[in-house]
C-alpha cells in the first residue's frame, strides 16, 4: 500500500518565527491573534491582523498553508471577541480554522461554510463517535488528537473516522492531562489554557537563585520544583512539580521532557495520520528552524524509503529529556 | 552603592573563558557614560528598524529589564516605554529599581537577540538566568525573537553613505573575533592542562578504588553467608 505523504504543522508566535518555519521546509503554520482567543497567550507572542495578512501572503508565496488557532472557550454570553477571531481569520484568507468550542464552531460553519475547520487538541476528542459528531453536525474536516492514544489505538481509530483526518503532536511540550478540560493551573493562579489561553502563566512564576548553585520554580508562591546545581531546570507547569513523599522525591504527574517522535515516524505514517504537529508556539526562531529542519528530513527520508536521519534536539528539550510519550507507553 | 554590589555571590552563570572576557578587564576602567552614546545609537536603530519590539512590549511600558553581561564591567537598563524608551549603560544596578534581569554571557545575550539560539534551552541548560518578574523577561524575549534582529545589518544600515564600508568593517571585526576565539580557547586549554592531567590520575586512582571496596564487599558478602550457614 502506498503512504500518503503526512503534512509538517509547524508552530509561529512570532512573524519572524513563521518565516523561519516556512524557510525551514514547513508544509503549514499554525498561529495565533494576539489575545485571549488562542491558548498560547503569552506575554509578547502572537499575531496582529496585519501580521497575519503579511504571514499569510508570505506563506502562500512559498506553497505553505497557514492555520489559525481560535481554541480557548468563550466567556458565557461574551462570545464577540472569538467570533470577530473567526472572522478575521476567514477574512484574511487562513487556510483552516482551529476551533475548540462547540458554540463557535457552530458560529464558524454557519458564518463562514467556506472556512476549512480543524478540531482542535482542546476539545479533547479521542473517539470515532465524538469526532463523527464534529465532523457530520459541523463539516469538521480534521481533528487534533490528545496526547494519551498509543500508535495502535490511532490506527484503528483512523480506520473508524475516515474521511476525517487525524493530526498528532510530533515533538515539544507534553501535556499528559484531558486537554480543554483540565483546571490545575486555575486552582494556583486563577487562570487556565482553557479559558485565558494560559497554562501557569509567566506572571505567576518565579525563579529564586540558591546559593548553592540550585534554583528553585515557584508558580503563585508554591515551590513546584528544585533543581541542582548544574541539574537541567523546567518551566513551573503544575503537573511537573516534583514531590517528596514517604522519603522518595518523584514527579506526580509528568517531569518536565519533551516529546520527540522522530524514531517512530515510519509508525505514525503507516497509521494513516494526514499530519504531524510540531509544539511551540511560545518558543523562539531557532527552535522553530531546527524542529522544523529535522521533522522535514525525518518525513522525506521516510517517503523516500530512506533510513531516518539521526539528529540530535536533546539541546532544545525541556529538562534535557525526550519521550516518546503514549504513543509506546513504554511503561506498561 | 559599591560597584558589582548587585550581582549576587552566588550567580551560577559563569563567564567564560572568552574574547568579551578579556575585552571586559580592559573596559573596566572605562566610565560607563563614555558607552552611552554606542546605546543611545543601539536605541535609535530599535525605533527606526525593530517598532514591534516597542509595541509587543507595550503592557510592559513601565517595566524596567536590566540585561547583565556577566563578562562585562557594566549592565544595561531597558525601558520599553513606548514613547520614551532608554537603554541607559551602568556600573551597578539597585535590584529595587529593576522588574527583571536577565544574566548570560555577553555572546549567548547576542545570539539570543538575533534568534540563533533558543532561549527557553538556555534556560533549561543555565546558561541564561532570569530573576524578578518572569512576564517582563518572557514578553521581551518574544518581541526580540519576533524582530528579526541582525545586529551588524542593523547597525551598519544607519550609516546611511557608510553602511557598506561599516558592513566590510564589521565583518572584518567578526573574523577577527572567531580568530581571537580559537586563540584564547588554545590559551585556555594550556592554562588548564596540568589540571586536566590531574583529574585522569585522580579519576584512574578513584576507579581503583571502587574496585577494590566492590571485591572487599564481595568478599565481605561470602564472609557472611560462610558464617550464616555454620550457625
Amino acid at each position: 500500500m502506498e503512504l500518503a505523504r503526512p503534512e509538517l504543522v509547524c508552530p509561529a508566535g512570532t512573524p519572524a518565527a513563521l518565516r523561519s518555519a516556512v524557510d525551514a521546509g514547513a508544509d503549514c503554520v499554525y498561529v495565533g491573534f494576539r489575545d485571549e482567543t488562542n491558548a498560547r497567550n503569552f506575554p509578547g507572542l502572537n499575531f496582529s491582523r496585519k501580521e497575519l495578512e503579511e504571514g499569510i501572503a508570505y506563506a502562500h508565496e512559498r506553497g505553505a498553508k497557514v492555520l489559525v488557532a481560535i481554541n480557548t472557550f468563550p466567556r458565557a454570553g461574551q462570545p464577540e471577541r472569538w467570533h470577530q477571531a473567526v472572522d478575521d481569520a476567514a477574512r484574511l484568507g487562513a487556510d483552516a480554522a482551529i476551533l475548540a468550542d462547540i458554540g463557535l464552531i457552530d458560529y464558524a460553519a454557519r458564518a463562514h461554510p467556506e472556512l476549512r475547520l480543524h478540531l482542535s487538541v482542546q476539545a479533547a476528542a479521542s473517539n470515532p463517535d465524538a469526532i463523527r459528531f464534529y465532523a457530520d453536525t459541523f463539516g469538521v474536516r480534521r481533528v487534533v488528537l490528545p496526547r494519551v492514544l498509543t500508535v495502535q489505538e490511532i490506527a484503528a481509530l483512523n480506520d473508524k473516522i475516515r474521511p476525517v483526518e487525524t493530526e498528532v503532536f510530533v515533538f515539544g511540550g507534553l501535556c499528559v492531562m484531558a486537554e480543554g478540560r483540565c483546571a490545575l493551573s486555575s486552582y494556583a493562579t486563577g487562570q487556565s489554557p482553557n479559558m485565558n489561553g494560559v497554562c501557569s502563566p509567566a506572571g505567576h512564576v518565579r525563579y529564586v537563585e540558591e546559593a548553592s548553585g540550585g534554583v528553585t520554580s515557584q508558580l503563585a508562591g508554591f515551590t513546584i520544583n528544585r533543581f541542582g546545581a548544574g541539574e537541567p531546570a523546567g518551566y513551573p507547569t503544575l503537573c511537573k512539580g516534583r514531590f517528596q513523599a514517604a522519603g522518595r522525591t518523584s514527579y506526580l504527574f509528568e517531569e518536565p521532557t519533551s516529546l520527540n517522535t522522530l524514531a517512530i515516524l515510519p509508525d505514525l505514517i503507516k497509521a494513516g495520520v494526514t499530519a504531524f504537529k510540531i509544539e511551540g508556539r511560545q518558543r523562539g526562531r531557532a527552535y522553530v528552524a531546527a524542529v522544523v529542519q529535522a521533522f522535514r528530513a525525518g518525513v522525506d527520508a521516510v517517503m523516500a524509503g530512506r533510513a531516518l536521519p539521526d539528529i540530535d534536539l536533546d539541546r532544545i528539550t525541556e529538562g534535557g529529556r525526550q519521550t516518546t510519550g503514549a504513543y509506546e507507553k513504554a511503561w506498561r | 552603592m559599591q560597584e558589582g554590589q548587585t550581582r549576587p555571590a552566588a550567580k551560577p552563570v559563569t563567564p567564560p573563558f572568552s574574547p568579551v572576557l578579556l575585552l571586559g578587564m580592559a573596559l573596566r576602567p572605562v566610565r560607563p557614560a563614555l558607552l552611552q552614546p554606542v546605546f543611545d545609537a543601539m536605541l535609535r536603530v530599535i525605533r527606526g528598524r525593530h517598532p514591534d519590539i516597542l509595541e509587543r512590549m507595550e503592557p510592559f511600558a513601565e517595566s524596567v529589564v536590566c540585561i547583565d553581561p556577566v563578562d562585562l564591567p557594566f549592565m544595561i537598563l531597558f525601558e520599553p516605554h513606548p514613547a520614551d524608551p532608554r537603554l541607559v549603560v551602568r556600573r551597578a544596578v539597585d535590584p529595587a529599581e529593576v522588574s527583571a534581569t536577565i544574566r548570560g554571557p555577553l555572546e549567548t545575550l547576542i545570539a539570543l537577540a538575533e534568534g540563533k539560539v533558543d532561549g527557553d534551552a538556555l534556560f533549561f541548560s543555565r546558561q541564561l538566568l532570569i530573576e524578578g518578574d518572569t512576564e517582563v523577561v518572557v514578553a521581551l524575549r518574544n518581541a526580540i525573537d519576533g524582530a528579526g534582529i541582525d545586529l551588524v545589518e542593523d547597525l551598519t544600515s544607519a550609516m546611511g553613505p557608510f553602511a557598506r564600508p561599516a558592513r566590510r568593517v564589521a565583518g572584518a571585526a567578526l573574523d577577527l573575533v572567531a580568530h581571537m576565539r580559537a586563540n584564547v580557547e588554545t590559551l585556555r586549554q594550556a592554562m588548564i592542562a596540568p589540571a586536566l592531567k590531574d583529574r585522569e590520575l585522580q579519576a584512574a586512582r578513584l576507579s581503583e578504588l571502587e574496585a577494590e571496596v566492590r571485591a572487599l564487599r564481595k568478599a565481605a558478602r561470602g564472609q557472611d553467608r560462610r558464617s550464616r550457614g555454620m550457625a
